[in-house]
């Protein structure tokens, strides 16, 4: 049960956090999946050069804002660890991306 | 002239401007621990003033800090360096503690109950981390 004393505050608090997750989840994938191999495989290193600050930046930007969702909410400690790993693994963000949206449908529910 | 230093004196600005953002934000959380539950009218356009001014002008700042630092170490090829990969991680921990601060502030601002004790110590530990970076920046001691 989600007891939040203004929900509109916190849906779009959440609706960010997704967003956010959704960025730092593509920008990760861009990297891994078709940076890396263009750099090892084709030996052209400008493509890491590029994609690699624009994660960096997408992924300082996912921990800020991930500190700010839960340091404003009671998140359960499992969640915020869980949503700490999956920045690091592919295709990780789209997990907190759904798990956010439970929540989302959960407080606009209450 | 040469476009380091512009980015230099870019990142200088945005991190000073980031910084005193963040070490309002941690008086103001101090402020509201030392109230001991006492939550006035005034705290809160208070609260409310330093929300709009971290959402628009501190968190852009820091964001504006990040990308110029990355920029100006990319062109001075200081990734392999010690003493960056320790500035990094007390950046790092400026920025968690910027982002703790903020939710606080956003749940103190609905009247929530009394923030984390820890956070009575953000602004003397953001000093702490500045001073720390600054030395670090100018020695390069490793």
């Amino acid at each position: 049960m989600i007891a939040i004393s203004n929900p509109t505050d916190e849906l779009g608090q959440l609706r960010r956090m997704r967003l956010v997750s959704v960025v730092e989840g593509c920008t990760l994938l861009i990297l891994v999946f078709v940076a890396v191999p263009i750099k090892h495989l084709g030996g052209h290193a400008i493509a890491t050069t590029i994609m690699g600050p624009i994660h960096g930046m997408a992924f300082l930007l996912y921990i800020w804002t991930l500190m700010q969702t839960v340091s404003g909410a009671d998140f359960p400690r499992a969640d915020v660890i869980r949503m700490m790993v999956a920045a690091f693994i592919p295709f990780g963000a789209f997990h907190n991306a759904r798990t956010l949206r439970k929540r989302q449908i959960l407080l606009a529910s209450t | 002239m040469q476009v380091y230093l512009w980015l230099k004196a870019f990142h200088i600005a945005a991190a000073t401007i980031w910084i005193s953002g963040l070490v309002v934000a941690g008086l103001a959380v101090a402020g509201r621990l030392s109230r001991a539950g006492i939550w006035a009218t005034q705290d809160t356009l208070y609260l409310d003033a330093i929300r709009r001014w971290d959402r628009s002008v501190t968190l852009p700042a820091m964001l504006l800090t990040w990308a110029l630092g990355i920029a100006m170490a990319m062109q001075a090829g200081w990734f392999s360096s010690y003493w960056l990969m320790i500035k990094l991680t007390i950046v790092g921990a400026l920025l968690a503690l910027h982002g703790m601060l903020s939710g606080t502030l956003r749940r103190q601002e609905r009247g929530a109950d009394r923030p984390a004790t820890v956070l009575r110590y953000a602004a003397p530990a953001t000093i702490v981390g500045v001073v720390t970076i600054a030395i670090l920046v100018v020695t390069k001691p490793f």
